[in-house]
């Protein structure tokens, strides 16, 4: 009855968390980058580290649910 | 004919909307306003709506549940049901030896994002509070910087709303008109209080500047601020400058320190606003979850309670999830690390979807109360309490579904192919699991 508050919370956070880990590693490159003058390095480890958080940890926050949407039985 | 009738009808009300009910123009700050100060400690508006939130949890469970009956009945009943019905979502999702142990932060989570949101669409909030009197502010910052010889190293916007004296009440009326007054960089204070008169004037009397092109440069025209000053003079509900030298006579033991006039060559100490003022209200409550620090209180405690959860139930081995032997499975490890900056991240995220989701509907409604007074706004008030509940929803369950995460024990080698790292070993889950597996047969 209330299964789909779960997934719908999950996908509500799943989406900010890929938002926040992408933007995050942008910022915190471009912070370094700035502090170290070494200008496009830390931005792209930022990014590319920043993708691949948002990657696993939403893989991990959407695997449950994936797993139980698979479990469903056909209607 | 019934259509154009209903336009008719809704065109009729927004139009009386915009007589009987516009409002100034919004003014938007992102930091909550500063209702007062307690040593070093300020205590904001959002500050303060958490607490009157904590005030109507607190006091509406000791009330509604005093004289608890074996039976419940009224009041009882409805705190009671609602209890177990959160009760009863926490355990299908942790099952219930975690659910026992999670629900009270949980819960509590839940009730106090709700709580805190929907209080805050009552009319008390953004309405009522301490008027900021920006009409002496912007002359004392003249004042300080003449004070000092020194001219304005950054540029100050002002947004203000004319304020009437109701009773020693200020009050901002409908129709009240918005003063705008900007200064700018590397301005001497003489010429920016030579365009403060002028847009004093024009704010408050009829008068009008005649000369166009200087306007332009941020100079005010000499005759146009002489004019304005006269135009100020003469009308007794407009604010006045008091000259420097009428204010020594008066003999204040206090020093007053004055800003020169360029065009007018006259030393001001001091204005006063005999009549209406340009103010803004700076309010007691504010959404508790549109400024950011209120969410961010929210969220480390929420990852707190999740780490503390995980050691609770695994010990030390809780940090075999993110630190793995690279001898041993090196993709493992950087996945590790990756996962404990996603702990880290989910800090961050966690706070900012609140924030986000909160303030963004805040300014939603002030402008949509500015643009269209009547009518529109109600559906999104509407849509604001949708909000307020989703958003304490998805806060309260993500965190329970990441402490679920937290105390299993990590899948590792022998985890089941297709079935996650053992997210199913929440009890509730496996009963659900029983449940669909009886379904699957009976079909």
């Amino acid at each position: 009855m209330k299964s789909w508050l779960v997934p719908a919370a999950s996908l509500l956070g799943a989406g900010w968390f890929f938002a926040t880990a992408v933007i995050l590693g942008v910022v915190v490159g471009r912070w370094a980058d700035d502090r170290t003058g070494l200008e496009p390095t830390f931005t792209l480890v930022g990014i590319v580290v920043g993708l691949a958080v948002a990657l696993i940890g939403g893989y991990r926050m959407l695997q449950p649910l994936m797993s139980r949407l698979g479990d469903e039985p056909p209607e | 004919m019934k259509i154009i009738l209903f336009a008719v009808v809704v065109l009729a009300v927004l139009a009386t909307g915009f007589i009987v009910a516009a409002g100034p123009e919004p003014h938007i700050v992102i930091p909550g306003e500063v209702v007062w100060k307690v040593g070093f400690m300020p205590i904001t508006s959002t500050l303060m709506a958490s607490w009157l939130a904590m005030a109507v949890l607190i006091l509406g469970t000791f009330f509604m549940t005093r004289g608890m009956k074996l039976i419940p009945s009224g009041a009882q009943n409805f705190i009671e049901s609602i209890i177990e019905f959160l009760y009863g979502q926490v355990e299908e999702i942790a099952g219930e030896k975690n659910a026992r142990r999670f629900f009270p932060v949980v819960g509590t989570f839940f009730l106090f994002i709700l709580v805190a949101n929907w209080i805050a669409l009552t009319p008390i909030f953004k309405s009522i509070g301490w008027t900021k009197d920006y009409g002496h502010e912007i002359f004392h910052e003249m004042q300080e910087k003449a004070e000092k010889g020194k001219v304005f190293d950054k540029k100050k916007h002002f947004l203000a709303w004319q304020v009437e004296d109701a009773g020693g009440v200020g009050l901002t009326q409908p129709g009240a008109r918005t003063f705008k007054f900007e200064i700018h960089e590397g301005e001497d204070p003489a010429d920016a209080l030579d365009r403060y008169i002028v847009a004093l004037a024009e704010f408050y009397t009829d008068f009008k500047p005649q000369a166009d092109g200087a306007h332009g440069e941020g100079h005010a025209d000499p005759a146009d601020v002489e004019a304005a000053f006269a135009a100020l003079q003469a009308d007794p509900k407009a604010p006045k400058f008091i000259n420097a030298d009428d204010h020594a006579h008066e003999g204040g033991a206090e020093k007053h320190h004055g800003v020169t006039s360029h065009a007018l060559g006259i030393t001001f100490s001091a204005l006063e606003f005999p009549g209406d003022k340009i103010a803004l209200v700076y309010p007691f409550f504010r959404a508790a979850f549109s400024e950011l620090n209120n969410t961010l209180a929210l969220a480390i405690f929420a990852f707190l309670a999740i780490e503390f959860w995980g050691f609770q139930s695994l010990g030390f081995g809780y940090l075999g999830k993110f630190f793995i032997n690279p001898l041993k499975n090196p993709i493992l490890t950087f996945v590790g690390i990756l996962e404990l900056l996603s702990e880290f991240i989910r800090i961050i995220s966690f706070s900012f979807r609140l924030f986000g989701n909160i303030f963004a509907g805040g300014v939603l409604l002030l402008i949509l109360t500015f643009l269209v007074p009547f009518l529109a706004p109600l559906g999104i008030y509407g849509l604001e309490m949708f909000v307020g509940l989703i958003q304490a929803i998805v806060f309260s369950l993500l965190l329970l579904v990441f402490a679920v995460g937290a105390v299993e024990h990590h899948g590792g080698e022998d985890h089941e192919e297709g079935h996650g790292d053992g997210h199913h070993s929440g009890e509730g889950h496996a009963d659900i699991h029983h449940l669909e597996q009886g379904a699957v047969q009976a079909h």
